[in-house]
């Protein structure tokens, strides 16, 4: 039994969910993935009680301090150990069975070790008082230490978290993707769905890969000479370049953009996958490959340098040239969306659909990435964006980013879930997690852009300004909802009943 | 005869100016925060509504497959990749009008821009801003030039009845000020806030100008 399996298997309650099943002899492109998976759920659950003590804290009046700090570590946690470890561990699994490689050694144990004692290093500095928000605000970490509001420890421990994960997402993984596609010996028993680089469903994987690694690159130089510089090793006038405000920033929202559009690369590439394997009549293939793949291509194009939209506002120090090339890159994004749009509706249409619980889900999830990404389109509009940068609207956009996506892996593990555990779920209950998670997904994204159209400001703590409290109920009152459908979506999992290996094995190949 | 809202006339298919300051005005709400999301609903709902028929039909009452062949899904393809891409230019060339500095540029207009008299110049620092000046007359466009003494910060100026005019984002060690030129229309009381998280008195980090009416 492998490491990793022994810490699922040996997990209380939320090993439960997600059992590594020996006996079906994949156990090598099942265990780290599953380890993976388990993690990302408990992550998910530190991040939903934070997400509901952000309205909670303005409700009660609990005070500005536990606000900032439910903010950071919400954020942080909701999007790096949650969202990205879940993309990470069901992807893996994925293209282990795809190009039937063993996902074993040095490298998943690294990824997944460095993003959990990373965001666990990470936690630990904001309950010593660092609270400097998902996005860092450099140089407000040394600031708020110059000014004694948190300690020059609490700096150097939160930065060494941060560092760790980043170096999962940006080294580990994708070295780890790299590995399996290009070297290592492929072995025919661990073929689930044999694909290759030209289909659309192992395409996203590579180009999302290949974005984290290139783009995350200036980010691990300028955090590396950083953390240096912060343990002495360095002195600081060495890393006095890396610690300009404007380098770190631009550095942290090429990365941080970028991994956004590679999870969504990567999302849409996995439903490429799993779209064919519940058409009606039995196809199993897109309307068209080449159509789907060009849309992954266009989205890769124009996603790189869109990033410039964060920064409209700070003309002219960003000039105008690159706030327009920021502007019309991120509209070009939704000509790559319109493309997928049509791919996915005319295979549906040309085929017909078993209308699956996992699938729904997957699609779902999908309508409401559809739905930010319109937002994030009209957000970088140029005169869109000095009206509504800082405010709810952006964060309302992160946000569902994130969960939008979390929301397709989730449908797609339904896919996965009994090749790994060897059991089944309940059909009934995922159609309740479908209703929910739709109900809470699309009405608190919804509310929150509708907030910022408002005017509501993000990351502050005093709601009991203007209107803004009516907004902050109507938080409450989506999130509850959306926490419901989590609720449901793990119960699924631990009440999950065991079939036969065979059968698992069958329905996986199925 | 065609009759404005404001009771201006004009005979039909003459351009008349009186419709183009229509448009603009309708333009004007439309390139707010409230606009942005209704503009956000546009695109959406057609994708949800087509989204829900096709997969109910091709999953509930017609699951068969269609006898369409792929290649005669293309005509339709282009047309739909079409129609996306004028929607998403014609919204961005409206949106011109509405960029700070594009406004303020001349060549934009056949009018020569009006000049800008006055200037308002400002510090932010952990949590508050120095400013030059916090009188402003409606009606003149101002210039405001921004910078940042420690970290990031925001100047965002709200309207007295709560809608947020536009905001600007200041890092400190910049060579140039962040600046924006903005014409206040309605005499008031403007509140200023900080929009990029600063700390743990951010929420504390505010100011109020005043727009007087134009002498």
């Amino acid at each position: 039994m492998s490491f990793a399996t022994s810490v699922v298997n040996n997990t209380p309650i939320f090993g439960r969910m997600i059992y590594v099943d020996k006996s079906t002899g994949l156990e090598e492109i099942n265990a780290w993935p599953a380890l993976m998976i388990m993690s990302s759920f408990i992550w998910l659950v530190v991040a939903g009680i934070l997400g509901l003590a952000l309205p909670a804290t303005q409700i009660f009046q609990a005070g500005e301090d536990h606000y900032y700090t439910a903010m950071t570590l919400h954020a942080a946690a909701l999007v790096f150990p949650f969202s990205v470890q879940l993309m990470m561990g069901v992807g893996l699994h994925r293209s282990g069975g795809c190009v039937g490689k063993a996902i074993t050694g040095f490298w998943p144990a690294m990824t997944w070790l460095t993003m959990n004692l990373g965001s666990a290093i990470l936690t630990v500095a904001v309950l010593m008082g660092l609270k400097v928000s998902l996005m860092v605000m450099f140089p407000l970490p040394l600031v708020g230490a110059q000014m004694g509001v948190w300690s020059m420890e609490s700096v150097i421990v939160g930065f060494t978290g941060i560092y760790l994960v980043l170096a999962s997402m940006i080294l580990f993984y994708p070295i780890l993707i790299f590995k399996m596609m290009f070297w290592g010996r492929k072995r025919p028993e661990l073929i689930l769905s044999e694909r290759s680089l030209n289909d659309p469903g192992m395409l996203g994987m590579i180009l999302s890969a290949m974005v984290l690694f290139l783009t995350g690159l200036p980010l691990v130089v300028v955090g590396t000479t950083l953390l240096l510089a912060l343990y002495k090793i360095l002195p600081m006038s060495m890393a006095a370049w890396a610690a300009d405000p404007v380098v770190f920033q631009y550095s942290f929202f090429f990365f941080a953009h970028n991994l956004m559009e590679a999870m969504a690369i990567m999302v849409a590439s996995a439903i490429y996958a799993t779209l064919p394997l519940y058409l009606a009549d039995g196809s199993r293939k897109l309307i068209s490959d080449k159509m789907a793949n060009l849309a992954l291509w266009i989205l890769l194009v124009t996603s790189i340098t869109s990033g410039l939209h964060h920064f409209i506002t700070f003309y002219p120090n960003q000039p105008a040239a690159l706030s327009y090339w920021g502007s019309v890159m991120s509209w070009s994004t939704g000509i790559g969306v319109a493309l997928s749009i049509f791919t996915i509706f005319a295979t549906i249409w040309k085929h017909g659909l078993k209308p699956e619980v996992g699938l729904i889900a997957v699609l779902i999830g999908w309508g409401i990435y559809i739905f930010d990404g319109a937002s994030a389109m009209v957000t970088s509009s140029i005169a869109w964006a000095y009206q509504l940068h800082g405010t709810m609207w952006q964060s309302g956009h992160t946000m569902t980013v994130v969960l939008s996506m979390a929301l397709m892996w989730m449908g797609i593990l339904y896919h996965h879930y009994p090749v790994i555990t060897g059991r089944k779920l309940d059909p009934a209950l995922g159609r309740l997690y479908v209703w929910l998670m739709s109900i809470g997904g699309i009405g608190v994204a919804m509310v929150m852009l509708m907030a910022g159209a408002d005017g509501m400001p993000r990351r502050i703590a005093n709601w009991h300004q203007e209107n803004w409290m009516f907004w902050g109920n109507l938080f409450m009152f989506f999130g509850l909802i959306l926490g419901a459908a989590f609720l449901v979506y793990l119960y699924n999992l631990m009440k999950s009943s065991e079939i036969t290996a065979t059968v698992g094995r069958q329905l996986a190949r199925a | 005869m065609r009759v404005a809202r404001d009771g201006r006339t004009g005979r039909p298919g003459e351009p008349i100016e009186i419709y183009k300051e229509e448009a603009i005005a309708m333009l004007d709400s439309v390139f707010t925060g409230w606009g942005a999301f209704w503009a956000v609903i546009a695109m959406f709902a057609p994708f949800a509504l087509m989204g829900i028929y096709i997969v109910r039909r091709k999953s509930v009452s017609d699951t068969g497959p269609s006898p369409l062949q792929p290649s005669e899904f293309i005509p339709l393809e282009g047309v739909w990749l079409t129609f996306a891409f004028i929607f998403f230019v014609i919204i961005n060339l409206a949106g011109l009008k509405f960029i700070p500095w594009a406004a303020a540029a001349p060549s934009l207009t056949a009018e020569p821009a009006e000049p800008i008299t006055q200037a308002v110049d400002f510090t932010a620092k952990s949590w508050a801003y120095d400013l030059s000046s916090r009188q402003i007359e409606a009606g003149k466009p101002v210039r405001f030039s921004g910078r940042s003494s420690d970290t990031q910060h925001g100047f965002a100026v709200y309207h007295p009845d709560g809608r947020m005019l536009f905001t600007m984002l200041m890092m400190p060690n910049t060579t140039k000020a962040t600046s924006v030129v903005y014409t206040f229309k309605d005499p008031g009381t403007y509140k200023v806030r900080c929009l990029e998280y600063c700390g743990i008195a951010h929420h504390a980090m505010q100011d109020e100008l005043t727009v007087v009416k134009s002498n």
